[in-house]
């Protein structure tokens, strides 16, 4: 069953023009100019319940324009959007009882208060009666560890503590969807995981369908099955985790240490990165030569030490981004 | 003094294209000297011609240019500003550059207020003789002493302001005491001449800044005479020495306090 | 509907507490800010007395009369500061697209952004009200009407700068319009309302609700008038739901913006 559904949506910006000086300004004032910008342009996709979905772009691409509209925030110029059977524009109330957003830069806690009394202000926001928030808390609590901190101001948190409690603070009222938006940004790696930990779990055990925006190629690949890239308002693409893994694992890096110079051509499938000394840096497109075929091209007996490896996924993703084939370097 | 004097001027063009927010500020200037307009045509209602060696076109003049010195010389940065640096901590930043901070928070105020303030001085004249007529006996000869106590006047007033935010050294929020700096100026200073309170009182408030940083230029304004230029200025030039030593003193035990505890 | 009203005030009165919590975390700052506010309010006292060692009477009102109007002016601005000090800066939110926030939640987001921060200092205004109705004298009725017109005054004042905050969805500069607007509303409570004449006083009746939520107030309090009463009643109701009805028209807009920057 499909959560979110999006068709042909739209979103227009116009941005007023100024040009420098004085006279740009007295200019402005009296004959404004604008430029339009479409900030999303023509996007359809869907969600499934469940899912965990990466929305993924570089700066500027639209991510939190769509994740705005998906919340009701801004309106579409054109096109729908459904959201749990619901139109954000329309009846954006309705929908508040059935998403939780976490927006990675902005804090919605008190920081004075413990998590405790921001998880009661939160429950407070989302109706949920007074018998109920108790246990809701005690049951967030056990599920997402969070016995230690719970009385402590989260001004004395950690960064990785205060994330965290963002994060439970959005599911005081049992949303369908949580939106994240790069609810990972600026973490050291040992909280990035945690915190990785807790949205999986999440998803599992709530079944929570997750929208989420990052920066953080870890984060894409160790949560999502599905991917979908935007760059200047377009979706680029929309696929599995796995098959854009597969569609570039036919690519390999080999890196060899040889006992002495060997003299390797360009030829097709066979892209050279690095020469230097004795060693060398390789990319091959295994589906025009054989790794084999390279081994045998670079005399077995000379090779020291060998190391083949897939092309990185950030680096894949990157490429997508430039709209240019992969290319490593 | 090279560096401050561009700091100064760049500060000052950079505020040029605010000349709109300046404008849009002259409203709430409106309303006040409406207010005190009908203030003072109220009380001088009946057939009273003069109070207190006063009348009443010397009165409204008299609030005129001391609100104009007012509004055109207020400033964020000496309040909020330096009180921020120094909560947040930046002011550490600031002291390992090669310029004095109160020196380079002078010359960015004026140069923030050198428009505004002149905007301000044309529009009180635009006022003050459309409502009540020119000044009496005003002399073009003596503008160059007016200029000078004025300028001086502002700069105590900033002086004063920057001594009463680097309070925040040792208390979080400086911003009460600047109320009542704030009111002391505004309810004793603006609306009436120190000639307006009891006998027994005048001489106290005569020592306070009210006397060099609003009632002097005004004073000197409408009702100019060398002997009082005189008396102005000397309280001006006294009031200049002993606020930056003021502000100097605690800047650096301030600065040391911040240095033991590391910001 | 009945639900929804509760739950939304359940949720200013908790925002309510967790600001003055906040603040209390350091007393110094929390005691001297109400404290100086006092004192900042209480100087006033020095004007009206010089005002009147020159004329017996200013606009009608001895200093009795001008110490009413001074504690209602202060009561009334304390009270709206202390319950929906964000509708003073609701301009600033405008402008920075700061109103999202309230967006994802299922509140009212007029309530919610207004009441969302309290303002400390204006516990001392609302103190040094009734300090000033304190010094007028202290009857039954009249601390009863005090308190009906501090509210009353409350919704007017909130409901004007609202309104002209509001401006600010339409209006590029709206921001400094709104602050000198409310501050008109500001400084003109605390002079008495017979100085003025002829369109201003028509102005300070209707337009720019001083008159109404501070002048007709004291007046009643000295002279009570049913008629007046209610005028001011249905005149604070009218401004409340304009205020709600032009924030909702604004919101509209902000949602289906197409021209702030910031908000892409």
């Amino acid at each position: 069953m499909s959560i979110i559904e999006v068709k042909n949506l739209n979103k227009k910006f116009k941005i007023k023009e100024k040009e420098k000086g004085i006279r740009g300004s007295i200019k402005s004032i009296i004959k404004p100019e604008y430029r339009t910008v479409s900030a999303v342009n023509d996007i359809s996709f869907t969600v499934q319940q469940g899912e965990i979905l990466a929305f993924i772009g570089p700066n500027g691409a639209g991510k939190s324009t769509t994740i705005k509209m998906l919340t009701g925030i801004l309106y579409p110029s054109g096109g729908e959007i459904m959201v749990n059977g619901i139109n954000p524009s329309k009846e954006r109330k309705k929908l508040a009882y059935k998403i939780g957003t976490v927006f990675g830069q902005k804090e919605q806690l008190w920081t004075h208060l413990t998590p405790y009394d921001n998880f009661k202000f939160f429950g407070a926001i989302y109706d949920v009666p007074d018998n109920e928030i108790e246990n809701r808390i005690q049951e967030l609590k056990e599920t997402f560890e969070l016995q230690e901190f719970i009385n402590t101001p989260v001004r004395n948190l950690s960064l990785g503590q205060r994330i965290r409690c963002e994060i439970v603070a959005s599911l005081i009222h049992k949303p369908e969807i949580l939106f994240l938006d790069e609810p990972t940004i600026g973490l050291d790696p040992v909280v990035k995981e945690n915190i990785r930990k807790l949205i999986k779990k999440m998803n599992k055990e709530l079944g929570t369908t997750i929208f989420l925006t990052s920066h953080d190629v870890g984060d894409i690949e160790k949560l999502c099955k599905r991917v979908i890239i935007v760059n200047k308002g377009k979706i680029i693409m929309d696929d599995t985790m796995s098959n854009l893994k597969y569609h570039y694992l036919d690519r390999k890096i080999v890196e060899v240490k040889l006992k002495e110079k060997v003299a390797l051509n360009n030829e097709e499938g066979i892209n050279i990165i690095k020469e230097k000394a004795n060693g060398l840096k390789i990319e091959i497109d295994s589906k025009k030569k054989t790794i084999a075929d390279v081994i045998k091209m670079l005399d077995t007996d000379k090779i020291i030490d060998m190391n083949i490896s897939n092309i990185p996924l950030e680096d894949i993703i990157t490429s997508i981004y430039k709209g240019a084939k992969v290319e490593v370097f | 003094m090279k560096k401050y004097l561009y700091i100064y001027k760049a500060t000052l063009v950079e505020n040029l294209n605010y000349i709109t927010n300046i404008l849009l500020g002259f409203i709430n200037f409106f309303v006040m000297m409406f207010v005190f307009l009908n203030l003072w045509e109220y009380i001088y209602s009946d057939n009273t011609q003069v109070i207190n060696g006063y009348t009443m076109q010397q009165m409204i003049w008299y609030v005129l240019i001391t609100e104009v010195l007012w509004f055109g010389s207020r400033n964020k940065i000496l309040t909020q500003e330096i009180s921020q640096d120094i909560k947040t901590g930046n002011i550490a930043y600031n002291i390992n550059k090669p310029y004095n901070y109160v020196l380079y928070i002078v010359s960015k105020h004026l140069g923030e207020i050198t428009i505004k303030l002149i905007m301000f001085i044309m529009v009180g004249i635009i006022i003050g003789v459309s409502f009540v007529g020119p000044i009496q006996n005003f002399n073009i000869m003596n503008v160059p002493f007016i200029l000078l106590t004025v300028i001086f006047g502002v700069i105590i007033n900033s002086i004063l302001r920057i001594a009463i935010s680097i309070i925040s050294f040792w208390i979080e929020d400086s911003t009460p005491f600047h109320w009542v700096y704030d009111k002391m100026i505004l309810v004793i200073g603006t609306l009436f001449p120190i000639e307006m309170f009891p006998e027994f009182i005048r001489p106290i408030i005569k020592c306070t800044p009210i006397f060099v940083v609003t009632y002097g230029p005004a004073k000197l304004i409408i009702d100019f005479s060398m002997k009082s230029f005189m008396n102005i200025f000397i309280a001006q030039i006294l009031y200049l020495v002993i606020s930056i030593s003021i502000v100097s003193i605690l800047y650096n035990k301030g600065v040391k306090k911040l240095n033991v505890n590391g910001g | 509907m009945l639900m929804e009203v509760k739950n939304q005030i359940k949720v200013m009165f908790l925002s309510l507490k967790y600001n003055i919590m906040r603040q209390m975390t350091n007393k110094v700052t929390f005691i001297t800010n109400i404290v100086f506010m006092i004192l900042n309010n209480a100087s006033f006292i020095i004007q009206w007395i010089i005002l009147f060692s020159l004329k017996n009477e200013i606009g009608g009102y001895t200093i009795k009369e001008v110490i009413l109007l001074w504690g209602m002016a202060a009561s009334v601005f304390g009270l709206s500061r202390i319950l929906f000090n964000k509708a003073f800066e609701l301009s600033e939110l405008i402008i920075n697209g700061k109103l999202d926030t309230f967006l994802v939640q299922p509140k009212n987001v007029f309530l919610s952004v207004i009441s969302s921060e309290t303002k400390i200092s204006a516990i001392g205004d609302l103190i040094y009200g009734y300090i000033c109705l304190l010094l007028y004298g202290i009857t039954i009725k009249n601390v009863i009407l005090f308190t009906f017109f501090t509210a009353i005054g409350a919704v007017i004042l909130t409901s004007f700068v609202s309104i002209m905050g509001s401006l600010s969805f339409w209006i590029v500069k709206g921001d400094i319009i709104a602050d000198s607007l409310s501050n008109i509303m500001i400084n003109f409570a605390t002079y008495p309302g017979n100085i003025f004449k002829g369109i201003v006083k028509i102005l300070l009746y209707t337009i720019i609700p001083v008159g109404v939520s501070n002048y007709m107030t004291v007046d009643i309090i000295l002279n009570f008038n049913l008629v007046n009463f209610f005028y001011i009643v249905i005149f604070a109701i009218v401004i409340l739901l304009l205020a709600f009805y032009i924030f909702n028209r604004g919101l509209k807009r902000y949602s289906s913006s197409n021209l702030m920057n910031s908000r892409i």
